[in-house]
């Protein structure tokens, strides 16, 4: 999806970032480090902008660099989105976030999304998270995703065909692949 | 005369050369600076876990997204006319994370 958006951002003046949460980096995925993580694309894309610049170079005087706090780090990030057209931000698997980061980051993207009507906010994640999810955006449009019979299949082709033993299979264990993996996936 | 005018070309070699090193520090210092930002922002390094996703996906896997009424409108809408949020629920190993 983040490809299939930037396909379409190409040449224009909006921004997809994207970020994946990790079970096992929840230490490190906190939803300050997170939102930096957005910065941190907006500013590979171009040029550093100035406020950003200032920001560090206050934080190095005070005490050698300190770490932004996650307010202050929604506050730049809603002043680095202003001079964008629109920006899209992807989260992969909300749900492996650690539970408080995850309420912090949900709340921090309802304040922005908000005040910068730019933005768009595409999240995915199991759905036991259903619940937080709504309550933060009530509204959010909900696709649910289950994998449809060609998926299915066109991935056991590829498997299939990157095999490291294919002769351990004979056509007919093959064909009962093919055809009992695609059907107990759709009686799930 | 001849000799006055090898030394002016030396010279302005001189600078030039000088000039370009002056160009070539303060980009050097720029990008110091910037990839410090850069560190100072966040540890994390999401492009590379994306680069991860996009060689193993499967291509045409989960197309029927994208032409989803749902998702399209969500894309292409004006701001404002649109709910801002949209939110992919499903199973672990549905292939959320794959789609293109």
């Amino acid at each position: 999806m983040i490809d299939s958006l930037c396909d379409q951002a190409a040449g224009k003046d909006i921004a997809v970032v994207g970020l994946y949460c990790d079970f096992l980096a929840q230490k490190e995925q906190s939803a300050t480090s997170m939102l930096g993580a957005i910065l941190k694309q907006l500013v590979t894309r171009g040029e550093t902008p100035e406020h950003i610049r200032e920001a560090f170079q206050k934080a190095k005087r005070e005490f050698g660099g300190r770490g932004l706090r996650l307010s202050e780090m929604i506050e730049i990030l809603k002043k680095a989105i202003t001079s964008l057209h629109r920006i899209f931000v992807c989260i992969d698997a909300l749900d492996e976030l650690a539970p408080r980061y995850r309420l912090e980051l949900l709340e921090s993207l309802q304040e922005m999304v908000r005040i910068s009507s730019n933005m768009r906010v595409l999240l995915t994640g199991r759905p036991h998270i259903d619940d937080e999810v709504m309550e933060y955006f009530s509204k959010a449009i909900r696709i649910p995703v289950t994998p449809t019979q060609d998926d299915i299949k066109s991935y056991l082709e590829m498997r299939l065909k990157r095999d490291a033993t294919p002769k351990a299979m004979d056509a007919q264990l093959r064909a009962d692949v093919m055809r009992v993996i695609p059907e107990r996936i759709s009686e799930m | 005369m001849s000799g006055r005018q090898q030394v002016i070309g030396n010279a302005n070699s001189f600078n030039t050369l000088n000039n370009y090193n002056n160009i070539v520090n303060i980009d050097a210092g720029l990008d110091a600076e910037r990839d410090q930002i850069l560190r100072w922002l966040s540890p994390l390094e999401p492009q590379q876990r994306h680069e991860g996703v996009r060689t193993d996906r499967l291509d045409s896997v989960g197309d029927w997204v994208l032409e989803n009424n749902e998702f399209r409108k969500w894309c292409d809408t004006e701001d404002g006319c649109v709910e801002p949020v949209l939110f992919c629920c499903g199973n672990p190993g549905v292939g959320k994370t794959y789609l293109r």
